[in-house]
């Protein structure tokens, strides 16, 4: 099961609204490297794992994406407070508009829905933690596209967070690989 | 003695990494501004937090590390500290908070993006 802690992972002040920085955001929500995405690939794959370092490490770091994605949510949600219907026209958000209002919606930027697709499990510890390790290269490379999208220090703070943990999850997941491809050796 | 390939936790948090060796800057570091007191002591609770989730990954592959074990459980003793005057003061943040059965239920206080 899972405990709510009510505090975000990393604090999230957004002052000023950027509505073309909430749309490109959305790419890290329902996008397919996103954040949705790699809590349901890690949480649905921890299952198979062959030992308790695999299932509890997935389980670990599964558990973390959750809060990422409830980090994401409330950055794309500070950035577009208050925006008029105009304001959202403006900036190419009225197809998001017209379907949810400024409500959050597991979607890409390109208003294409998250689907369980991106999801990868195999049932294989060595397909299913290679997928793992490039889900993390992949995540990190839109992060820091992302940051090559913005000056404002309150939303370059929480993205460098998260590009970060991308470093890290990928070094775990490449050790738990290793340790396992030793372990396991014919 | 905290050990050398760790950052302090303050410095770790920001960084989203507590491990030296796996660090890898990118651009400008970060610090938080918390915006009044309340955020300013839930920082605290962010900093631990981050420095157990980050050392727990860790254990979870090496999970004979001695000199690991004791930082996480510095970290984890931090954190219980600073949870107990936070939850004190603005209700709780668990359901398992010994501050959630007084006389008024507080379960309903604010959510993270309004501190």
């Amino acid at each position: 099961m899972w405990k709510y802690v009510k505090k975000l992972e990393y604090p999230i002040n957004i002052q000023n609204k950027d509505l073309n920085m909430a749309k490109l955001l959305y790419a890290q929500y329902g996008g397919p490297s996103g954040e949705i995405g790699a809590a349901m690939q890690y949480l649905n794959q921890r299952v198979s794992m062959p030992d308790h370092h695999g299932v509890t490490l997935l389980t670990d770091i599964g558990t973390e994406e959750l809060a990422h994605v409830e980090m994401i949510g409330t950055m794309i949600m500070q950035l577009i407070k208050d925006a008029s219907v105009d304001e959202l026209k403006k900036y190419g958000l009225e197809n998001m508009f017209i379907l949810h209002d400024h409500a959050l919606f597991p979607e890409d930027p390109n208003g294409e829905p998250f689907t369980a697709v991106y999801t990868k499990t195999t049932g294989d510890w060595r397909s299913d933690l290679e997928s793992d390790m490039a889900a993390e290269q992949r995540a990190r490379t839109t992060y820091e596209n992302l940051m090559k999208m913005t000056n404002d220090p309150d939303i370059l703070g929480p993205l460098s967070f998260l590009r970060q943990r991308e470093v890290v999850h990928y070094a775990r997941f490449k050790e738990l690989r290793d340790y396992y491809l030793d372990k396991y050796k014919k | 003695m905290i050990n050398d390939n760790i950052f302090e936790p303050y410095q770790g948090f920001i960084r989203g990494n507590m491990f030296k060796n796996l660090y890898d800057q990118y651009g400008k570091i970060y610090d938080v501004k918390p915006l009044n007191e309340q955020a300013e002591l839930l920082t605290y609770i962010d900093v631990y937090t981050f420095a157990c989730i980050d050392l727990k990954l860790y254990l979870d592959i090496y999970e004979d590390d001695k000199e690991i074990i004791n930082l996480y459980n510095m970290y984890s003793a931090e954190l219980k500290k600073y949870m107990i005057e936070y939850e004190n003061k603005y209700g709780p943040l668990t359901e398992n908070s010994m501050f959630l059965n007084g006389d008024n239920w507080n379960w309903l206080s604010l959510f993270p993006k309004e501190v």
